[in-house]
């Protein structure tokens, strides 16, 4: 299959690399997506295959933010399929800036993706407390990032 | 859209199954009861709206606007 994407240009993406998001993300419809690396750092894109011009970085929360706490309802994680913790993996969105210090991540609004059947959603934490506009990098500094194993197969490596 | 007027106590019923309840009206503030089945999600407003907004937000990056291993960030 392949993705024209706007940003990244033409992108072979292997079946097994397609996420299925049943109801899109909070706000935006589109049922398949894929993940791209952002090169080898801590950053990954949220690819439309239905939107050629629509793509969202993210990363591993647990990158920035160590002690940070998903909690999503039964009803949606059964929506994914979810039994047992293995499987889960965890992205939330990330705002770029012109500036690194003003960079921000959702802690809000986490994308859950079942690495295994690759279905996913975006959940309201129900642990509360967390900001969607939360500083990148109040914890970490960017030299000190440590990329987080990703379970979720990618499907290309960009920038 | 619909507008009613209700009263503490009265109820609104949202097709078979959601049915809200009125508990208390305090000044500018309405304490409301929602009873609805589980696998109906209910949100504050404005908490579904700021994550909508920051999707928005998000997906207006540029490939350049990310930090890069290979190129130094912009700062």
């Amino acid at each position: 299959m392949q993705l024209e994407s706007t940003r990244f240009g033409n992108i072979e993406v292997r079946e097994d690399a397609v996420l299925t998001f049943p109801d899109g993300l909070i706000g935006m419809a589109g049922e398949h997506w894929v993940l791209l690396a952002h090169d080898d750092g801590p950053f990954y894109w949220l690819h439309s295959l239905d939107d050629p011009d629509l793509a969202l970085p993210m990363t591993n929360p647990w990158t920035f933010f160590i002690d940070y706490e998903v909690k999503v309802s039964d009803e949606d994680t059964a929506k994914l399929g979810i039994e047992s913790p293995e499987h889960v993996a965890v992205f939330c969105v990330v705002r770029a800036s012109d500036s690194l210090a003003d960079f921000s991540i959702n802690l809000v609004g986490p994308i859950v993706i079942h690495s295994e059947k690759r279905i996913g959603g975006q959940f309201i934490n129900e642990i509360g407390g967390y900001n969607v506009r939360q500083p990148l990098f109040s914890e970490v500094e960017l030299p000190d990032v440590q990329p987080a194993t990703n379970a979720v197969p990618v499907a290309a490596v960009v920038a | 859209m619909l507008v009613i007027t209700r009263k503490a106590g009265e109820q609104i019923c949202l097709g078979d199954d959601v049915t809200i309840t009125v508990m208390e009206i305090s000044g500018s503030t309405v304490r409301i009861g929602i009873e609805a089945p589980a696998e109906v999600p209910i949100y504050r407003h404005e908490i579904w709206d700021a994550v909508k907004e920051e999707n928005r937000a998000a997906a207006r990056t540029n490939i350049k606007d990310l930090p890069s291993a290979k190129a130094p960030p912009r700062s």
